[in-house]
């Protein structure tokens, strides 16, 4: 209906400025005629009034053609608008209505939208907030962790360091300790063999008294015998007898310089087998002094299990620090993602906006028809506000996924890198 | 000693994650809701090494406070550094133009974020 009336007024339009051209060009034509001829001036206005009507006539023609066939395109309009009964356009009525209403009522329906993202991104921003405050959490226990395997760290260094060395200084010394204790082992055994051999040097002598013993006897009783002898022999064996007397003298002090000899001999025998028994005591117990040496090797075993021990505590301790290292850089990570959180705010923001927008130019399609003297133009169209769109978009994703949709081309420049330093 | 940063930005959860990650990084942190807050700390005397402040935001955004923050005395030097959404390349150059030092288009991650300042703030 709007659409013909607009035609109508059109039509009307038209037709006065054709009256009024045609009037012009009259107006124009006498006053070019009284200006070169004083009347009556027919002969001229003979010769002139064919090319002027005709030139008059042209646009008239071209005019009234095009309004022929608006006007018949218009009366087509009116005599269909015509034809339709009253169910009919009781029914167009009825519809219009029907889509009024309904586009009223886009209203609501947009506001709970809009709502519904705002709760999401209210109940996002929470959640988002607990994470990070669990990892805030977090952080500060590891902190005072991390300060612990800091010290545990400088403490297992030192203590390994301090091993090592002491344990190459112990190294000299277990090793001089050991030659000492060798070396002394090495002279008792020395010591214990030269008085064994004197011992057996000294008792060999033993056999050696029976047979002085035997001689002395033997020469006694050849004394005894002579002296008998001498004796049978009378004065003339006086001197014999003398001299028979002075040899059994001489054998039985021999008797008793060989016992004597044999009872120092068997004290002496005794008394190195007592240094004997004593030397062999005292080497075993050099011996036994070895088991020293042993627990100085064991010692320096055990201090090198020790070292190693001591090394392997510090790389534990170093890995769990590198751990801790890299967990502090995946969630310093996991912070920079949260940072999506606030971008997807913001688009939902916008989406929020525009969702708003839809709603407001919705009502005015529903509300604008009813408004008196209204042309039929809209300030915005669905195609303007999108267009509009595209130029405000602040990131660059949001510029991507408006132009794979819509298509278009964008004035902003989204090109230059994420981390930009002037 | 630590170096002290002020993060300016309206979003709590942007707040709370760089506060985080920053601290991490060895930094102490003050924080300002929006533009006319930071404003205000500076003129109370607060005097940052750095400032990293968001674009969008309401009372004052960040571009508004960056001239503002220039002109006020002994303001004139420090790095100030956005972090946004916006990567619009006029922005950008107005950005630059009324004082900052860089502009990092979220989301940056921690580690790059940290890695930039430590190359702004040389012994952090």
């Amino acid at each position: 209906m709007m659409d013909r009336d607009l035609r109508l007024r059109r039509i009307r339009r038209r037709l006065l400025i054709q009256v009024a051209f045609g009037l012009l060009c009259n107006v124009l034509l006498f006053l070019v005629l009284s200006r070169f001829q004083e009347p009556p001036f027919i002969p001229d206005w003979m010769r002139i009034a064919g090319p002027l009507a005709v030139l008059n006539i042209m646009p008239l023609l071209i005019v009234e053609r095009w309004n022929w066939t608006m006007g018949r395109r218009a009366v087509s309009d009116m005599r269909a608008f015509g034809q339709l009964n009253f169910d009919e356009v009781s029914r167009e009525l009825a519809a219009r209505k029907a889509v009024e209403a309904d586009i009223k009522d886009c209203k609501p329906y947009i506001e709970v939208m809009h709502e519904q993202i705002g709760d999401s991104l209210a109940e996002s921003e929470r959640e988002v907030v607990v994470v990070i405050e669990q990892i805030d959490t977090l952080m500060g226990k590891t902190g005072k962790q991390r300060e612990h395997i800091a010290r545990s760290v400088k403490s297992a260094g030192e203590l390994t360091e301090n091993t090592q060395i002491r344990v190459e200084n112990n190294k000299g010394v277990i090793a001089a300790i050991e030659m000492q204790l060798e070396a002394q082992t090495g002279e008792f055994r020395s010591n214990f063999e030269r008085i064994q051999g004197l011992a057996a040097d000294v008792c060999s002598l033993t056999p050696l008294i029976k047979v002085i013993t035997t001689i002395a006897q033997q020469t006694s009783l050849l004394a005894l015998n002579a002296e008998i002898e001498a004796a049978h022999a009378g004065s003339a064996g006086r001197g014999f007898a003398v001299v028979a007397l002075e040899v059994r003298k001489l054998a039985v002090l021999s008797t008793q310089a060989a016992a004597d000899i044999a009872a120092k001999i068997n004290a002496t025998c005794k008394r190195v087998d007592e240094e004997m028994s004593s030397a062999q005591a005292s080497l075993e117990q050099h011996e036994a002094s070895s088991a020293m040496s042993h627990l100085a090797t064991d010692l320096g075993e055990m201090q090198l299990e020790f070292c190693k021990n001591s090394q392997l505590l510090l790389e534990v301790i170093t890995e769990v620090d590198a751990n801790y290292a890299e967990s502090v850089t995946r969630l310093a990570e996991a912070l920079g993602h949260i940072q999506f959180q606030d971008v997807m705010r913001q688009r939902m923001e916008h989406v929020q906006g525009a969702l708003v927008e839809m709603r407001d130019h919705l009502l005015q399609l529903a509300e604008r028809p009813d408004r008196p003297g209204w042309d039929g133009l809209f300030d915005t169209t669905f195609k303007t506000l999108l267009e509009s769109h595209l130029n405000s978009y602040k990131m660059a994703s949001q510029t991507v996924t408006h132009l794979a949709v819509a298509g278009g081309s964008s004035e902003s420049d989204h090109s230059r890198p994420a981390i930009e330093l002037f | 000693m630590a170096k002290t940063i002020l993060v300016v930005d309206d979003s709590l959860t942007m707040v709370m994650s760089l506060k985080t990650t920053l601290s991490l990084g060895g930094f102490q942190v003050e924080t300002a809701n929006n533009g006319q807050q930071a404003i205000d700390k500076l003129k109370g005397g607060f005097k940052p090494d750095l400032v990293l402040t968001d674009i969008n935001m309401p009372v004052m955004g960040g571009l508004e406070m960056i001239g503002k923050v220039r002109a006020l005395p002994g303001c004139r030097f420090f790095p100030i550094l956005t972090l946004t959404t916006e990567s619009e390349a006029a922005k950008r150059d107005e950005g630059r133009r009324l004082g900052a030092t860089g502009w990092l288009v979220k989301p940056v991650s921690g580690n790059d974020l940290i890695k930039v300042i430590k190359q702004i703030l040389p012994g952090a």
